[in-house]
C-alpha cells in the first residue's frame, strides 16, 4: 500500500524542526535523517527555502560553518513550536484513533 | 553526471541576496543530493519561490544578512587600502628624507602644510583604523579562541610577519655596525654614492614590509570573513556593552578614506610645489638610495590614487547598509 499523502502534516519546516530536536545538524544530514525518521524525501530548494523562513522565525539558528557545510541548531522558540505543534497534533491523532474505534 | 555539471547553473538561479547567504552551503548540499531531474525541478521551484519573496518585498533575513556582508567588505576595504597607503606613506617619507625639498620646507609656508596635512590625514586615518577596528579585532580573537580555532593560524600571520621584518631591521643593525659582514656592502656611504650591497640590503627591506603587509592583510580579510559574529557584547569596569561591530566600525571607516584624499591631494599639492620650486630635483635621481625621483613620487601618487578609489568603492557599496544593517 502506498504511503498517503498527509497534507500540512508533512510540511517541510516541521520535518526540519523534528529532525533538529534530535541535535543539531547541517542540510544533508537533515534530509538522511528525515528520510530515515519520516520516509520523506526533501529536495534541497524544497529543504532551503523551510531553512530560510524558519531562520527569519528564529526557530532554528545557524551555527559556525565547517568547511562549506553549516550546522543548524533548534532554538528555545523552535522547541517551543515545535512542542505546541506536536501536542495538538497528538490531540488530533487520538481523536482519529478514538472514532476508528467506535 | 551531468546535474553535478549543471550544479553552479542552477546556484546561481537563486537571487544574489540569497546566494550571499546561503549559497556556499546550498552548493555544497547539491554536490551530495542532486541526482535526477526530479532534484532540478525542486531546485528550480526553490529558486522561484525566493524571487517571489524578493519581489514581495518581504523582509527575508538573507537580505538582512547580505547587508552585513556588504558593510563587512567595505570595512575590509577601507582597511586594505589603508594598508596601502602605509605602504605609500614610507615610501614618501623615504623620498623626502635627505632630500633638498626638506630645506625648502624652512623657508616655503605651502609646502610646509602640505606636507604637515599628509602627517595629520596619517594620523586622523590611523586612529580611525585602530578606534573603529578594535571591537572587531577583539571579537575575531575571541572568537578564534572559542569557537573558530582555525583563525588562530591565520591571527599568527601579521605577528609573524612584524617579527620577519624586526629579524630583517636587526640584521641591518648587526651589518651597519660592522658585526656582520657582507661583501659588496659598506657600513658609511658616501654622498653622491650608494654601493649596489647596501641598495640590495634596503630593497630586501622593502620587500619583506611590502609581503609582510600582504600576508597579514590577507589573513586579517580570511580571519574577519570566517567569523560569522555582527554582534559582541564587552565587559569593561562598572559596564556592559553590546556593539554591532560592522557598523560601529563604519563612521571611522568614512572619516578614514576622507583622510586617505586628503593626503592624496596634499601629496599632488606637496609635489607639485617642490618640483616647481626645485626642477631639477624631479629630473634627478633624489629618491632612495639615489634612485629616479619621478618613479618614486608617480609610484606613490599612483598607489595612494588606487588605494583612495577602493576605499571609496567600498563606501559606495556598503553605503546603504551602513545605515540600515
Amino acid at each position: 500500500m502506498e504511503a498517503p499523502e498527509f497534507g500540512r502534516f508533512s510540511d517541510p519546516a516541521i520535518l526540519i524542526l523534528a529532525s533538529l530536536a534530535g541535535g543539531e545538524k547541517h542540510g544533508y544530514a537533515m534530509m538522511e535523517d528525515i528520510k530515515a525518521t519520516a520516509g520523506v524525501t526533501l529536495g534541497a530548494g524544497t529543504l532551503y527555502g523551510a531553512l530560510s523562513r524558519l531562520e527569519q522565525n528564529t526557530l532554528i539558528k545557524a551555527l559556525p560553518a565547517d568547511e562549506r557545510r553549516r550546522p543548524y541548531r533548534l532554538t528555545p522558540q523552535g522547541a517551543v513550536f515545535l512542542r505546541q505543534y506536536l501536542t495538538s497534533l497528538e490531540k488530533f491523532v487520538s481523536l482519529g484513533l478514538k472514532r476508528l474505534a467506535a | 553526471m551531468i546535474f553535478q555539471k549543471i550544479r553552479p547553473w542552477l546556484t546561481r538561479l537563486y537571487p544574489r541576496a540569497w546566494r550571499e547567504r546561503y549559497g556556499a552551503e546550498f552548493d555544497a548540499l547539491l554536490e551530495q543530493c542532486l541526482h535526477s531531474p526530479l532534484d532540478v525541478v525542486d531546485v528550480f521551484l526553490g529558486a522561484l519561490d525566493a524571487h517571489l519573496q524578493l519581489w514581495a518585498g518581504e523582509n527575508v533575513n538573507w537580505r538582512m544578512m547580505n547587508m552585513v556582508n556588504k558593510l563587512r567588505t567595505t570595512i575590509l576595504l577601507v582597511f586594505t587600502a589603508f594598508i596601502g597607503f602605509v605602504i605609500a606613506g614610507f615610501g614618501l617619507v623615504g623620498l623626502a628624507d635627505d632630500s633638498p625639498m626638506i630645506p625648502l620646507m624652512q623657508t616655503n609656508t605651502p609646502l610646509a602644510v602640505s606636507w604637515y596635512m599628509i602627517h595629520a590625514g596619517a594620523i586622523v586615518a590611523f586612529l580611525t583604523v585602530v578606534i573603529g577596528g578594535l571591537p572587531l579585532v577583539l571579537t575575531v580573537i575571541r572568537k578564534a579562541f572559542t569557537t573558530n580555532r582555525r583563525n588562530l593560524a591565520l591571527l599568527l600571520v601579521p605577528v609573524i610577519s612584524l617579527l620577519v621584518i624586526l629579524a630583517y631591521v636587526g640584521f641591518i643593525f648587526l651589518v651597519w655596525t660592522g658585526r656582520i659582514v657582507l661583501p659588496g656592502v659598506v657600513q658609511v656611504v658616501q654622498p653622491g654614492f650608494f654601493p649596489v650591497g647596501n641598495r640590495w640590503l634596503m630593497e630586501g627591506l622593502m620587500l619583506v614590509f611590502i609581503l609582510g603587509a600582504a600576508a597579514s592583510t590577507w589573513a586579517v580579510w580570511k580571519a574577519i570573513t570566517a567569523t560569522d559574529t555582527q554582534r559582541e557584547t564587552f565587559h569593561i569596569p562598572a559596564r556592559t556593552l553590546t556593539v554591532d561591530i560592522y557598523r560601529f566600525a563604519f563612521v571611522p571607516a568614512v572619516i578614514a578614506s576622507v583622510s586617505m584624499l586628503v593626503m592624496l591631494i596634499s601629496t599632488l599639492v606637496w609635489g607639485w610645489i617642490s618640483f616647481t620650486a626645485l626642477p631639477q630635483v624631479f629630473f634627478g635621481n633624489f629618491g632612495p638610495w639615489l634612485t629616479n625621483t619621478q618613479i618614486w613620487y608617480f609610484g606613490i601618487l599612483v598607489l595612494m590614487f588606487l588605494c583612495t578609489l577602493m576605499a571609496f568603492i567600498g563606501l559606495a557599496r556598503g553605503h546603504k547598509a551602513g545605515i540600515t544593517a
